[in-house]
């Protein structure tokens, strides 16, 4: 049993962090009852801490380098998890069409506009899977995915993305179903008891995938699920995941 | 910070500016090696990048001090050094410590205070701060009773903060 001079001591070798863990556990929680030990740590943990700046040192110029790069290359919000992802390839692909158009609007002819459009669109399709869509589809949605007013709903490596009476699902790192299976979008109606069957896809190597959802009438939730080629009328495996919109 | 939980990689940037010098001197001293130092201030703004949220509150420097010497104790860990101490990230007890004069600070006046300790007392702290060892540990190396490890330690935490209360006008 320690003296309380010797709790006195012990809580400065806590401030410094130099007592084993399971040491410091027990002076922490003696730190919530005892108000002289309390003041103790409060009069020297400063002081602790601003031994750090006894070591200040530069580092390389090369550094700041890249980890800003690392930085700009993460420049997204934060997944359910935590963890950061890399920004997504639709989204690069996105902005920089939309830069693209942003860039050139003032200057060019709008005949020239739409060509170099229809340029970007044919490196976008590349990417978005769904090659089979008009300019003016293509154009529509990343309008859409890029939108700031869109209404997000973000699901496993993701979004659901509403814009105006439009729906999008928008995956990246998305396995690649078996052979002979497909995802399968599923949309629910308010009070129906069953999901209605909607458009098929396949992520590309990438594992990225941007597709528009169909709806003909209200829709509260998506979810999407591995069905055998050519889809089926009701689900028959577990959702990848389901997203509740409002 | 609120510019950076916002993805602001502007104002990022403008807090690695301001924080690299330390990170990375922590890491530095703690490890002696210019690269391993640099790995760790990388994942040090990794980390703040992408977990703004894990900085609550208080002094930032402090904070941002403790995290670089928690990832190098892990560095250390790694090279099969035993090292068993943590410092908490978060401070342990609710009221907020006094930290008016932490953000006053600067290396020099931290340097030119800690010259002014006894060695005695200096060696201990600066032992357990940047080495990651334990009171036990610093007692083994310098044959100096454990009590008297423990006892040296206050007496030169309380003395260093006196001499940088006197450098602060605050």
């Amino acid at each position: 049993m320690l003296d309380h001079t010797e709790m006195l001591d012990t809580v400065a070798v806590y401030a410094l962090g130099a007592l084993p863990r399971a040491d410091a556990a027990a002076v922490a929680a003696h730190l919530k009852t005892c108000p002289e030990c309390r003041e103790e740590y409060r009069l020297l943990a400063p002081a602790a801490d601003s031994l750090a700046l006894s070591a200040e040192a530069k580092p390389s110029d090369l550094l700041k380098v890249r980890i800003m790069k690392a930085v700009r290359q993460r420049d997204l919000p934060v997944t359910r998890a935590g963890r950061p992802f890399v920004w997504p390839v639709y989204l690069v692909a996105a902005a920089c069409f939309a830069l693209a158009l942003v860039s050139t609007i003032g200057n060019i002819s709008l005949r020239d506009q739409l060509q170099l459009s229809r340029a970007q669109v044919a490196v976008l399709t590349t990417h978005t899977n769904s090659a089979e869509h008009s300019l003016a589809e293509q154009k529509l949605m990343l309008a859409d995915v890029m939108s700031s007013s869109a209404r997000r709903y973000p699901v496993a490596d993701g979004q659901v993305i509403k814009s105006g009476d439009r729906l999008y699902i928008a995956v990246h790192d998305l396995p690649a179903p078996p052979k002979g299976h497909v995802y399968q979008a599923w949309t629910h109606e308010p009070g129906s008891k069953a999901m209605t069957p909607s458009i098929t896809f396949a992520p590309d190597r990438d594992g990225l995938a941007v597709v528009s959802v169909p709806q003909h009438g209200s829709v509260d939730a998506v979810a999407i699920s591995v069905e055998p080629d050519g889809g089926s009328k009701a689900p028959t495996t577990k959702p990848t995941f389901i997203a509740k919109i409002g | 910070m609120e510019r950076v939980r916002a993805r602001d990689a502007s104002a990022f940037e403008t807090l690695y500016d301001a924080y690299n010098r330390l990170v990375y001197g922590v890491a530095l001293r703690m490890l002696g090696d210019a690269a391993a130092a640099e790995d760790v201030t990388q994942a040090v703004f990794m980390k703040l990048w992408s977990s703004p949220a894990a900085f609550l509150d208080g002094n930032f420097a402090a904070w941002i001090a403790r995290v670089a010497r928690n990832r190098s104790l892990d560095a250390l860990r790694t090279r099969a050094v035993h090292s068993q101490v943590e410092l908490p990230e978060s401070m342990p007890i609710e009221e907020k410590i006094e930290d008016v004069a932490f953000a006053h600070l600067n290396a020099d006046k931290v340097r030119s205070a800690l010259l002014r300790l006894p060695n005695e007392q200096r060696e201990p702290i600066e032992l357990g701060f940047f080495n990651g060892i334990t009171h036990e540990e610093i007692a083994r190396r310098t044959g100096i009773p454990l009590g008297t490890v423990k006892t040296r330690i206050r007496a030169g935490l309380r003395r260093l903060r006196s001499e940088l209360d006197g450098l602060v006008a605050v």
